[in-house]
């Protein structure tokens, strides 16, 4: 078997080598792949859409439906993590910290529980106190890292960065907090549900501009056609930044159902 | 303007986020909203139908972007008929399978409808685009809604089967991904029609060849070619019935769409058949396929896995018939696309009727099925019949075609095949119906299936009416379409590859 997987791999290899005998030279400007499209995009694309980077003119505008799509495989891992891994069993024991004396009761009957107030806390197995030197160096840092991820996701269109850039800085700042305080925190903060509604609607909100320019008359996704409404100029950066906000939304939100999933098996317990 | 090449991918992606926002606020619309959301992309994908029929192919360009520069959304005959098959299965699987779902997952059942739905996007999509990178895009939406169902089925087996499945499915995406690398360094353009005009003069091109395999070897993996099937038989016999329902039929048969697509507008003819000489390789390797497939269902004891392996021979047809280099073979590999579409789906319904009320389909739990569920087996005969091909079932015609034009290439080990995979079919079936017929279930029953007792074996006890009602359906559309094929080969099929 063994024998066979290297050969497979030899033939494999050997057919690569000989599809490079006929490439383009390393580096040569007269390439077919830089003369023909790339040329009409770095040539026309500022004339037709108005957006310095020419990257998100390509991917946003040109090729839209491509990301729309890409951003549907992202709620699509989001959706697939939720539901391979969330562990809706109800847990057998339950933990409880007595909050003046920190005294950890363990309540073994599923039927009998503390009711969690001011005196009593809920918690789980594997819950460690936070570290305060950690936790204060990570709550100053977050709110900067969240502007950080607004500010890429908004300027997508002018510089690098954009949708999905953005989306997993905003998304790291959420789990820099569940690492630096632990999950539970982080999920009275967000919850479930409005991750999962977040991730949705980030792909809708696409769609939706999508969908608009279609009953405002043209082709689906075409931004042209919001001119009447928001005015001639700057109008495909306009739908461009519109449609990284959706694509912000949805990344964001996918990267930290992702998170909590893997990181607790499921079960959202505290803990990391 | 014509909007429908849009609506048929779109509605359903709504419809797919819809449920998913749904399931988190107010459980019980997401069965709704996934059922309008198919019936739309239906509605649309028959609109298409029409249209093309009427009036020629329908360019839609995504972004108001004309082609090289932007996607291409491109309609014919052939992705209409596809299209049509897709969506009508998706819709009237959703109606069928509701009560499987509910039995299957109680819990998760909400986000099940919206990875359905992306599932129908990623097969819509494949099927409408005129890109090939756009056409990656969707190949990764399916995959990915695939392999998360499959991991929900059977909770020993799934995971593993679709783990082995995301393997062999990730270097079949990759395969097909470097192609396309390949073909845009050399020609600097995705589309697919633009492509094709320039593919006379790149004729001798090693790195074109090289792409062309590349693409090809994706595309035999995903569609699951004979040495190349071993993430079949688990992955779709382990996955939950409402979804193996609409992944064995349609998954392999829009990857054979793929491959049709690549050999008629992509590479063009002309380029496979006479600048190339591997046909004959393909045929015999379809020839191997159509032959191993049988032999293994022969050795399987459990009903799915046994389909499982008619999918992985009905391939060996379906690629054999294309490559067989005359209109004859290639239009009875299209006709096939769309029968066997149909014929696996009326057999997946019926055996997931099946397994609602008995819960394991070893073949020999299956004594005194006839008595119990009357109409699930009458479904189950017609669709066999089909798959065995009995005329006037559509299995009939498309095989008829595919032997006619083995005849004409002299690819007589081809024509040989057919026959005896006919035979190995029927061979098949008819064990099956022996033990569903004449064995009376009070012989002692094994691992505690639901048929233990006299008591419960004369009182018929049917799958819901509504799964019924669906497999009713597809039974007569197989009559339909057998009926119709003289129609659907002269108005949707011949003028494409006149063309």
């Amino acid at each position: 078997m063994k024998l066979l997987s290297l050969i497979v791999v030899c033939l494999t290899g050997g057919l690569l080598l000989y599809g490079t005998a006929d490439l383009p030279d390393w580096g040569d400007p007269n390439t077919p792949a830089s003369l023909h499209l790339s040329k009409y995009y770095i040539e026309n694309a500022i004339r037709d859409t108005e957006v310095p980077n020419l990257v998100t003119a390509v991917l946003a505008d040109y090729r839209s439906i491509d990301t729309m799509l890409e951003t549907a495989v992202v709620f699509c891992a989001g959706l697939a993590c939720f539901m391979l891994l969330r562990d809706f069993t109800p847990k057998k024991d339950h933990y409880y910290r007595h909050v003046p004396s920190g005294v950890i009761l363990h309540v073994k009957n599923p039927d009998r529980q503390i009711i969690a107030g001011n005196e009593f806390e809920d918690m789980d197995k594997e819950w460690l106190p936070p570290d305060t030197i950690i936790k204060t160096v990570c709550r100053m840092l977050i709110p900067f890292i969240q502007i950080y991820a607004l500010y890429v996701v908004a300027h997508g269109d002018f510089s690098p960065g954009g949708g999905f850039q953005g989306g997993v800085i905003l998304g790291s700042s959420f789990i820099l907090l569940a690492i630096s305080y632990n999950l539970k925190y982080l999920l009275k903060r967000v919850s479930e549900k409005f991750l999962g509604i977040l991730s949705a609607a980030g792909v809708l909100v696409y769609m939706g501009i999508g969908l608009a320019a279609m009953v405002l008359g043209g082709n689906f996704l075409d931004y042209e056609k919001y001119a009447p409404i928001f005015g001639e100029h700057h109008i495909r950066a306009l739908g461009m930044l519109g449609v990284e906000i959706g694509v912000g939304m949805s990344v964001t939100a996918v990267m930290v159902i992702i998170y909590i999933n893997i990181v607790s098996e499921g079960k959202h317990d505290e803990g990391l | 303007m014509i909007h429908y090449p849009a609506i048929v991918v779109i509605a359903p992606l709504v419809g797919a986020l819809t449920a998913g926002i749904l399931s988190f606020v107010e459980e019980r619309y997401a069965y709704p909203a996934a059922l309008i959301a198919t019936g739309i992309s239906c509605a649309a994908a028959v609109r298409d139908l029409i249209y093309v029929a009427g009036h020629g192919p329908i360019a839609y360009h995504m972004g108001g972007w004309a082609p090289p520069m932007g996607i291409e959304y491109r309609i014919d005959t052939l992705n209409a008929m596809v299209l049509v098959l897709i969506t009508a299965i998706a819709f009237l699987n959703l109606a069928a399978s509701r009560p499987n779902i509910k039995q299957e997952m109680p819990d998760r059942r909400p986000s099940f409808y919206a990875m359905y739905l992306l599932f129908v996007v990623g097969l819509t999509g494949v099927a409408s685009t005129g890109d090939l990178f756009n056409l990656y895009v969707l190949i990764e939406i399916t995959s990915l809604s695939s392999y998360t169902m499959i991991a929900l089925g059977d909770r020993d087996r799934g995971p593993i089967s679709a783990l082995n499945y995301v393997f062999v499915g990730v270097i079949g995406a990759s395969f097909y991904l470097l192609g396309v690398g390949y073909i845009y360094i050399k020609t600097g353009t995705l589309n697919m029609a633009e492509f094709a005009t320039m593919i006379p003069t790149l004729q001798d091109s090693t790195t074109i060849l090289t792409a062309f395999i590349l693409c090809l070897v994706g595309v035999f993996i995903k569609m699951a070619l004979f040495p190349l099937h071993v993430w079949l038989p688990n992955a779709y016999s382990y996955a939950p019935v409402g979804f193996a329902r609409i992944v064995a039929p349609l998954m392999t048969k829009v990857m054979v769409y793929v491959m049709v697509r690549l050999m008629i507008t992509v590479f063009g003819l002309d380029y496979i058949f006479i600048k190339l000489h591997i046909a004959d390789t393909l045929v015999w390797l379809g020839t191997i396929a159509i032959l191993a497939g049988g032999v293994m269902a022969l050795a399987q004891t459990n009903l799915k896995k046994m389909l499982a392996y008619i999918i992985v021979c009905e391939i060996g047809y379906m690629v054999g018939g294309a490559w067989l280099g005359n209109n004859l073979g290639l239009t009875g590999a299209v006709l096939h696309i769309l029968n066997d579409g149909l014929m696996t789906f009326a057999l997946f319904l019926a055996v997931g009727n099946m397994v609602y009320k008995l819960d394991r389909v070893q073949i020999k739990d299956l004594k005194g099925l006839f008595a119990k569920m009357p109409w699930t087996m009458t479904g189950f005969v017609l669709a066999a019949f089909s798959i065995v091909g009995v005329p006037p079932t559509c299995g009939f015609f498309s095989k008829w075609y595919l032997i006619l034009g083995a005849f004409k290439a002299g690819a007589w080990h081809f024509a040989a095949a057919l026959i005896m995979s006919s035979l190995i079919c029927a061979v098949l079936f008819f064990k099956v119906f022996e033990v569903c017929f004449f064995e009376s279930p009070d012989t002692h029953v094994g691992h505690g299936s639901d048929t233990h007792g006299r008591h419960t074996t004369v009182a018929i006890q049917e799958a819901p009416a509504i799964s019924l009602a669906v497999l009713g359906i597809a039974g007569i559309s197989l009559i339909v379409v057998g009926m119709y094929s003289k129609t659907i080969v002269v108005r949707l099929i011949w003028p494409l590859l006149r063309s």
